[in-house]
């Protein structure tokens, strides 16, 4: 019964957001795609497919993390600003099934976009002469679980500060998830007990995204050790599901007003 | 029906802010079958109780019970109720037929439910013409509406309306006053907060008046007008501009064509009659002070 709530919500968010032209940027971010892979392969010599590829994957990678940070920080707060939750929560929804619904419609509209954009990536490096390795399916997987992750650091941090500041403090833990693993390898780092502490307790509590990043192995590797992908597919598969329950949890004792 | 029991809210945005009583203790009562007004002026605290009721904010101290007849569960109290915001925003890029199949399909009707209830109430609400128009193309009035037909689409056993007369024209006032009224007597509680006394007066046999977040008086309109009531006459009569009665009125009212409307106590209204009579003025009317619900509430209670 609630599980049927959850899909109700998720479909008409997903119709709500397909509507509000979101997917336009789908469309110019693709147009771009294009444009730039000609402009590049045209003063590339010998690799144009591996230029298309890093273009689409970067792309890819820009337009999921804009669309979760923009679409995530107003999921709740334009809901509640409006008193849309309202005509919600006033039925016989629970909070949950609302969270759950409004989060899995947002990933619905993040499916589209990697679907699409991977699509185009795909066909452009396949006719430039490129060969579609299973790396580069992964690291698609890998760009949307991402994006979902991010979405959900989003609608928690929207949770606890307001839309300004919740964005910054995203895309910091956004940055600093990149940087962490690299930065804990520098001199100064490995030098520098105090600073080296503080990063590994950042690393063990905040979200490793570089865990999620396959982009630069793509370029110069066909394969990776299926167990270093499934331990990065089970890491980001289980941050998602404690983000998503400590959501949860917040948004149940949140006074909505 | 609903107990609204000794509930306290206190609002305190930061650390640094003084702390600001929403509610002070206060308890009444929504009888199951009864209509309900809701009263009191803006920043009274009637949305704070309604928002309390429907469990978006919790209070600070005191509940909220639900009779059995509503339910056993929050879900299924929740299922008996219909509940409509104070101007209420919608999904503007939903149609308004898309927007009442996701409300009905969240109230559990089916799809073939969901569209008999639209069949019965779009005429009723005039709102047929729009049903495939995106929401943000409604005028304020229509939204009104179809959030009202959202509102009783699933046959709950409780309305609750938070200002659901405020920014419509007096036809669609009247049409609206129409329609609650149909369900009252279809056999709903409807309980609905207003500052638009009037309109409480019209339909309402029961009011709860709030006042800067304390309860002023719980009970029927009946006795808070016998409760009102002067017993003071309204004496009309064409006199000329410079009479003055030698009983003098408590109020006098001068209207065109030589027309004055006087107050007189009860106990000197025949010698003020005699009066004019004898001095042969046209007397057109003698009626008892009715005051208004809305006089009542201002000259008792209000000055809010």
């Amino acid at each position: 019964m609630t599980f049927q709530k959850i899909q109700i919500i998720a479909f008409y968010t997903f119709k709500e957001l397909l509507k509000s032209k979101i997917l336009i940027n789908v469309f110019f971010v693709g147009l771009l795609l294009m444009v730039m892979t000609y402009v590049a392969t045209e003063f590339t010599y010998g690799v144009p497919e591996r230029v298309a590829l890093d273009f689409g994957l970067g792309m890819l990678s820009l337009s999921s993390i804009a669309i979760s940070l923009f679409l995530g920080v107003n999921l709740l707060s334009k809901e509640i600003d409006s008193r849309t939750v309202y005509m919600v929560i006033a039925r016989p929804v629970p909070r949950y099934a609302f969270i759950l619904g409004k989060i899995i419609g947002l990933v619905g509209i993040q499916f589209v976009n990697v679907f699409l954009l991977s699509l185009m990536t795909l066909v452009v490096t396949y006719v430039l002469g490129g060969n579609i390795s299973s790396l580069i399916l992964w690291a698609i997987g890998f760009t949307f679980l991402e994006s979902i992750l991010l979405l959900l650091v989003v609608v928690l941090m929207s949770l606890l500060a307001n839309n300004i500041l919740s964005s910054l403090i995203s895309v910091v833990i956004l940055l600093l998830g990149h940087a962490v693993k690299e930065t804990q390898g520098v001199g100064f780092v490995q030098n520098n007990p105090f600073v080296k502490t503080i990063l590994e307790i950042y690393h063990f509590i905040l979200p490793g995204f570089y865990k999620l990043n396959l982009k630069d192995f793509v370029l110069y590797k066909t394969a990776l050790p299926l167990e270093y992908l499934f331990s990065s597919l089970v890491y980001g598969l289980s941050y998602s599901a404690f983000l998503l329950l400590v959501i949860i949890f917040i948004f149940n004792r949140k006074n909505i007003d | 029906m609903i107990k609204f029991t000794n509930v306290t809210k206190i609002f305190k945005s930061d650390i640094l802010s003084q702390p600001f009583t929403a509610l002070d203790h206060v308890s009444f009562n929504v009888p199951e079958g009864s209509m309900v007004g809701f009263l009191g002026a803006n920043g009274a605290g009637k949305t704070t109780s309604l928002k309390i009721i429907m469990d978006f904010i919790r209070p600070t101290e005191g509940e909220v019970l639900f009779s059995n007849s509503l339910g056993k569960n929050k879900l299924e109290i929740f299922k008996n109720i219909g509940f409509l915001p104070e101007r209420p925003y919608f999904y503007p890029t939903l149609s308004g037929l898309d927007f009442l199949k996701f409300m009905g399909k969240l109230s559990g009707l089916s799809l073939n439910q969901i569209n008999d209830e639209v069949k019965k109430w779009a005429p009723i609400f005039k709102i047929e013409f729009a049903l495939n128009r995106e929401l943000k193309t409604y005028s304020k009035g229509m939204l009104q509406r179809i959030g009202f037909l959202a509102t009783i689409m699933h046959h709950p056993k409780i309305i609750i309306l938070d200002e659901p007369l405020s920014g419509l024209d007096p036809i669609g006032r009247k049409e609206l006053k129409d329609v609650i009224i149909q369900v009252h007597k279809e056999g709903k509680t409807v309980f609905f907060s207003s500052h638009i006394i009037p309109d409480v007066e019209e339909i309402c046999d029961r009011v709860i008046f709030l006042k800067e977040g304390k309860l002023v008086y719980d009970g029927s309109v009946n006795s808070l007008m016998q409760s009102g009531k002067t017993q003071d006459f309204y004496i009309s009569a064409h006199v000329p501009p410079d009479f003055v009665p030698h009983i003098k009125p408590k109020e006098s009212i001068k209207f065109p064509d030589d027309l004055q409307k006087f107050l007189v106590s009860p106990e000197l209204k025949n010698e003020f009659l005699s009066e004019l009579i004898t001095n042969q003025f046209n007397v057109v009317s003698v009626e008892m002070q009715k005051p208004s619900l809305e006089e009542i509430f201002y000259k008792t209670r209000g000055q809010a």
